[in-house]
């Protein structure tokens, strides 16, 4: 970076240890890669070039839970697969975080009432951090949440007690 | 061939278990009172003779059902007395398909699998039988194709009472 290079000398930087914390973890959430339906197509296209995940540092899909911050539940989630999920969900590492994308991971979607083998909602299985509306949602609904998510660990504290609660 | 050259040729071949048919057909234009038949054009076959006559079915050179394109089944109604258990054949060769339709009783449903003769039958066998509850005699692999192996109740018959929870997780 010649613009960077020699411009500081050896220097202190002070903050905050939360701070700096949460900087690095809200910057790198890397999710797993896990789709299940057609929202995934649209999680797709929020990781590809037009809308670009990569920006928010969340770009990197990860091909193990033993590697990935974040699951994006993208799609319908039915019995068999539950097990499944939480199965890869005890498998991440602290921090982890869940993202219930859609109708269908939020509450069963068009499969609440007839859909014998839907779990009405992943947070019967999961815990789930930020919920995002859409059948299937905009990939900026997904960058919103994404960015809901940011706001939330931004607000975590590591040292003391948060002061706000998001 | 259309379906009553199909139909014509099977019965001249004396195809097991064949019992009617349904052949639509237009109104005639000169009988007011004749309405017509409405519906698709279905052979019923005798469902203990199912294996003979699907053998026919593929093998008559005429008729050369070498595919089999669906298989399934159906529940009409809560008081219904019998399933239908429809199998599609499909004729590359000669251009033509044919639907065959088997009633078995709801008290005991049980019919002959025809995987020995439609390998493709296998895996269509498998979700009726885990759908409706239907046991296909003679199957070679007949577990569960998408439910959890656990699951209580077949989910497409019309009397089917929705879980309250499943392992644990609620379903309401």
């Amino acid at each position: 970076m010649p613009i960077l290079e020699n411009a500081f000398e050896e220097n202190l930087l002070t903050t905050k240890v939360d701070w700096l914390l949460n900087w690095a973890k809200l910057n790198s959430v890397w999710p797993m890669t896990f789709g299940l339906a057609c929202c995934a197509i649209e999680m797709m296209a929020v990781g590809a070039a037009h809308h670009d995940l990569d920006r928010f540092g969340a770009g990197a899909f990860r091909a193990t839970p033993r590697q990935a911050d974040l699951m994006i539940v993208a799609g319908t989630v039915n019995f068999k697969m539950a097990e499944r999920i939480k199965r890869l969900y005890d498998q991440m590492p602290h921090p982890k975080y869940v993202i219930a994308m859609g109708a269908c991971a939020t509450g069963g979607g068009p499969y609440f009432k007839f859909g014998y083998t839907v779990v009405k909602g992943v947070d019967r299985v999961v815990p789930v951090d930020v919920y995002i509306a859409g059948c299937p949602p905009r990939p900026e609904a997904l960058l919103e949440g994404l960015m809901a998510l940011q706001r939330k660990i931004r607000a975590t504290a590591v040292i003391r007690k948060p002061a706000i609660t998001v | 061939m259309d379906f009553q050259g199909i139909y014509d040729r099977l019965k001249e071949q004396g195809a097991a278990g064949m019992q009617e048919a349904n052949l639509p057909r237009l109104p005639d234009p000169a009988d007011k009172k004749d309405k017509g038949r409405g519906g698709d054009p279905y052979v019923l076959v005798d469902p203990a003779q199912i294996c003979a006559f699907m053998d026919l079915a593929k093998k008559d050179e005429r008729l050369h059902f070498e595919i089999l394109a669906d298989l399934s089944a159906s529940d009409p109604a809560v008081d219904a007395e019998n399933f239908w258990v429809i199998y599609q054949l499909l004729s590359v060769k000669h251009r033509h398909r044919l639907m065959v339709k088997c009633s078995i009783p709801k008290s005991d449903p049980r019919i002959d699998t025809i995987s020995g003769i439609n390998r493709a039958a296998g895996w269509h066998e498998r979700e009726c039988s885990e759908m409706f509850g239907i046991t296909f005699n003679g199957h070679p692999d007949p577990r569960n194709i998408l439910l959890p192996d656990d699951w209580v109740g077949f989910p497409l018959r019309k009397d089917y009472e929705f879980p309250k929870e499943y392992q644990g997780i609620s379903c309401i």
